[in-house]
């Protein structure tokens, strides 16, 4: 009677750490997919200037002087990085934006932008180590562009034009921006969809 | 207290010893990251954030060790009990404050689980289990059985703790999906 009921017993807990382990696949595999369900690529919020519009012509004092003009026809692309110290997100995507203007210096300049106190900013800059890059604090840019969730991000072509913008969480989708502006589409999520309503599934995931 | 089954507090014991001393290595591994958590927190001066991240982790890990041996239990306990109080209330004080969209810096899934009472929760049971574990046991006499449920109640408890950490950290993405 001891044996068999040792024997229940010890079955009984193989199967519910089996169960166990099942549940914690199943909570992760759905959070897997929570994230991956967004769409892919830069999400685009419909308002602001349009993609092919010129930006609206701001020129801004940056923090550690000088100045910037945003929306100007210039030798090189811009892409406006709009993030907040509060930001985790933005933090990660920090060290991201620094290799990628390493990279791509020669046709792209990134400039962050913010609101709020110039003090905050100004700790917030040197900590970051963004001191190599224009940081401009204006709340008017960020309406102008209709800022709502951030990161946002805003590519400006060299005639000051808006070639690719959205919310971006991510590398890949900070790099769907640039492939936006390559590819002259409006946005890869547009593309995509494009794609897959023609029938042309091919060659998809590239 | 009444006498608990001596398995119990044992089981208790071992599941925060697992709790803290993963906990302390993942934080170890993604130090940058915690030490920024820290920071989100806004509770300290920011120069403190990194010395806080260590302080945070090498209590964590101390704890995990020390409930491990019957000898140091109840200083492991303790130290545990400390390191709960004072992340639980760090936690509460950006929930009342509304912070709740901040990293834990619980260093979970990815690192990606937010604030919530759900959390407050999670580590009152911790140090409830804490307490249980300094529990006076029944006098009984142990047998190779007790050792199964020992092992295997340790892993299940773990197993809870670990989903239920899993599904806090889904729930903002779900939202974010219902936009």
């Amino acid at each position: 009677m001891i044996d068999a009921l040792a024997v229940s017993n010890a079955i009984l807990w193989v199967v519910v750490l089996a169960l166990l382990v099942a549940v914690f696949a199943l909570a992760r595999q759905v959070g897997i997919l929570y994230e991956r369900i967004a769409p892919m690529g830069a999400l685009m919020i419909d308002s602001g200037p349009a993609v092919g519009e010129t930006a609206p012509r701001f020129d801004l004092p940056a923090l550690g002087g000088g100045g910037v003009a945003v929306g100007a026809a210039a030798e090189r692309s811009q892409l406006l990085f709009f993030l907040s110290p509060s930001c985790p997100v933005c933090k990660k995507l920090l060290p991201i934006l620094k290799s990628i203007a390493a990279a791509e210096s020669a046709w792209l300049r990134i400039v962050f932008a913010s609101d709020g106190e110039a003090e905050e900013h100004a700790a917030f800059r040197r900590r970051a180590a963004l001191t190599d890059f224009p940081y401009v604090l204006s709340a008017e840019l960020g309406m102008a562009f209709r800022v709502g969730k951030l990161p946002y991000a805003v590519l400006l072509d060299e005639a000051g034009r808006v070639r690719a913008k959205g919310l971006v969480n991510s590398r890949e989708q900070l790099e769907s921006l640039f492939t936006a502006k390559e590819m002259n589409v409006v946005s890869v999520q547009e593309f995509v969809t494009g794609q897959a309503g023609a029938g042309q599934g091919t060659g998809m995931g590239t | 207290m009444d006498a608990l089954d001596p398995t119990l507090p044992h089981m208790f014991a071992a599941l925060l010893a697992i709790v803290f001393l993963g906990g302390a290595w993942q934080k170890l591994r993604d130090l940058d990251g915690f030490a920024m958590a820290v920071e989100q927190y806004r509770l300290l001066p920011t120069s403190w954030a990194l010395p806080a991240a260590w302080g945070i982790l090498a209590a964590e890990a101390v704890a995990g060790l020390l409930l491990l041996p019957l000898a140091t239990r109840i200083a492991g306990a303790a130290l545990a009990l400390a390191v709960l109080a004072a992340v639980t209330l760090a936690v509460a004080i950006n929930l009342l404050r509304g912070r709740h969209a901040i990293d834990c810096g619980c260093g979970g899934p990815e690192g990606g689980q937010h604030l919530s009472w759900g959390l407050v929760l999670r580590n009152v049971l911790l140090g409830l289990a804490a307490v249980l574990s300094l529990a006076a046991e029944a006098p009984r006499e142990l047998v190779w059985l007790d050792g199964l449920t020992l092992v295997a109640g340790t892993l299940a408890l773990y197993g809870i703790y670990a989903a239920a950490n899993q599904l806090m950290a889904n729930r903002p993405r779900l939202l974010n999906l219902k936009g």
